[in-house]
């Protein structure tokens, strides 16, 4: 008896704090939307698509042109063999963990009036964000499909190398057969890019015109500024759009390598 | 003259005119007839890996419409000498010659001339992580030029494309219904059938087999043979390795001894086999020669 009654208290007690747990989700949810209906972006929308246009812009460039750079290395690196190249892959490794703030440091040196580069007049420019975003992606992209294209059995260059296959079919085969790990290095690298927020704001500067839009401002260094100046509305939405965007570019990515081993994509050049 | 034409003037003209010793054809066009190409040999070849010798004094020919069946145990050399046919490797000593000319004197491109016209079927069947058909058609891709293969790659991805001559091999190893599989689902056997078909389908005049039926059962390995017996019959000069005698026995014209890195008798199968004039052959033959 006194066991049914404590059962009974128990489940009571289970089903009330079920229903103030959920009660609580939803008011947390309600002051939410309530809270995205009171945001005021600063400077109109316009502000958010610009902020939204750098990061991309910036990133998907230096990503494109790191991917071009690191996958030959990666290439050279695994197949060939020549004095130093244990160096070679240990620098690559430690590459994949440079601080942001020291890479942004160097490429402001290099952009600086009194840099190599100075000329060229790069200071707080897309170009210079590019340049820096290249530093930091290019090791992650040239690490990993290090890994990854020298995971590839030997027999497989051997059975294109007998089918007479030149260099280029061999490396060309390679690629195709660690597509895997290569789209997974390129998202990696993406990854690092577009979440990087102190390089970008040592050699962007985290700039807008006095209209709104943005000049060197990227999604991170707008979450960095909003969330300092008390706007975490504006911060959390900004962070939304980021997260959405990695989130769309890794699903693209992992369509392109799901179709291409279906064969839907043809089977390359 | 831009820069691009000066490339392309250097390019051009480090690849044409080669003259062979008797007329002035180029040693491509030379190549392209396939009623000339008779022959791919080793002669007096050494060959040694990581300063250890593998093979010695191998002297060696394949004719083309032959079935040459390379003997011996296992670690004897079988699948260095087949590598050396298929200039995989340059030879320490000695010519590996194509129609009597020494192929490592040749330019790189007259090599890949010559490479393109030899097959080679590996004991693992290595095929690639695609369909069975993007396994086959590899070899007849990568002998088109870039612009057909980027306007080819461009067409099939919008409408899809399968290739009469895959399909054709294919029939030879009775695969033909399986083109569009994966060739991760494929069972060992048909998987080595596939790797047979992607070795005939860009149509060498010589192949080589290295033990192309060891992980086979019966029913697979009677498929290769009568594959075998096809291409030959096709005109296709065959050099198979392998340390079963009774498929030596049942595919080959000719039969080579190789032990210890050596080739100790060569002859027609029938002799070697019933009449061997080395006492080692014999040895090895009646199973009394224990490695």
């Amino acid at each position: 008896m006194i066991f049914l009654d404590l059962t009974t208290i128990i489940a009571q007690e289970v089903v009330l704090s079920s229903l103030m747990a959920i009660e609580g989700m939803v008011t947390l949810l309600i002051e939410f939307f309530e809270a995205f209906g009171r945001i005021e972006f600063p400077f109109e929308s316009n502000y958010v698509l610009s902020i939204i246009y750098v990061s991309l812009y910036v990133s998907l460039i230096a990503v494109f042109l790191s991917t071009i750079f690191s996958i030959p290395v990666a290439m050279i690196v695994g197949f060939k063999n020549f004095p130093g190249k244990q160096f070679v892959v240990s620098a690559i490794n430690t590459g994949m963990g440079f601080p942001s703030v020291a890479v942004g440091l160097f490429v402001l040196f290099l952009v600086s009036s009194q840099g190599p580069l100075g000329m060229f007049d790069l200071v707080f420019t897309k170009e210079a964000m590019i340049m820096s975003q290249f530093v930091l992606a290019s090791p992650v992209i040239t690490g990993i499909s290090l890994s990854s294209v020298m995971s590839i059995r030997r027999e497989i260059r051997d059975a294109a190398f007998a089918m007479g296959g030149t260099k280029l079919d061999r490396a060309l085969l390679i690629i195709k057969e660690a597509r895997y790990g290569i789209i997974t290095a390129i998202v990696a690298g993406l990854g690092r890019a577009i979440s990087e927020v102190g390089s970008v704001l040592i050699v962007g500067g985290n700039i807008a015109s006095y209209d709104g839009t943005s000049i060197t401002r990227t999604l991170t260094t707008a979450i960095q500024l909003e969330a300092r100046q008390g706007k975490f509305e504006t911060a959390m939405i900004l962070g939304v759009i980021l997260i959405s965007i990695v989130l769309f570019i890794n699903w693209i990515m992992i369509r392109l390598g799901h179709n291409r081993i279906s064969g839907q994509w043809g089977d390359g050049f | 003259m831009s820069i691009i034409s000066k490339i392309n003037s250097k390019l051009v003209g480090k690849y044409k005119n080669i003259s062979l010793d008797e007329d002035s054809v180029s040693f491509s066009e030379y190549l392209e007839n396939k009623s000339i190409n008779k022959d791919i040999a080793l002669v007096d070849v050494d060959f040694k890996y990581a300063n250890e010798p593998v093979l010695e004094n191998i002297d060696l020919n394949l004719n083309k419409g032959e079935v040459l069946a390379i003997i011996g145990p296992s670690g004897t050399g079988k699948t260095t000498l087949l590598r050396l046919l298929s200039l995989f490797h340059r030879v320490d000593k000695g010519e590996v010659k194509f129609n009597g000319k020494d192929v490592w004197s040749l330019s790189e491109r007259e090599r890949l001339i010559i490479r393109r016209k030899i097959g080679m079927v590996f004991q693992k069947p290595n095929l690639f992580n695609a369909t069975v058909h993007q396994n086959v058609r590899y070899g007849l891709k990568i002998r088109k030029n870039w612009y057909e293969r980027i306007q080819s790659f461009v067409f099939e991805s919008l409408n899809g494309y399968e290739d009469p001559k895959v399909i054709e091999k294919l029939e030879i190893v009775g695969l033909e219904d399986l083109y569009k599989k994966s060739s991760k689902s494929l069972s060992g056997g048909e998987a080595q059938r596939v790797a047979f078909a992607r070795a005939l389908a860009y149509e060498p005049e010589f192949l080589l087999l290295d033990e192309p039926t060891s992980d086979l059962d019966p029913r697979n390995t009677a498929i290769i043979e009568e594959a075998i017996r096809k291409a030959r019959s096709e005109g296709i000069g065959i050099a198979i390795a392998t340390h079963d005698m009774n498929q030596a026995e049942r595919v080959a014209d000719r039969v080579a001894v190789l032990l210890n890195g050596q080739i100790v008798e060569i002859g027609n199968a029938e002799d070697v086999f019933n009449n061997p004039k080395n006492e080692k052959t014999e040895m090895f033959i009646n199973g009394k020669l224990v490695y």
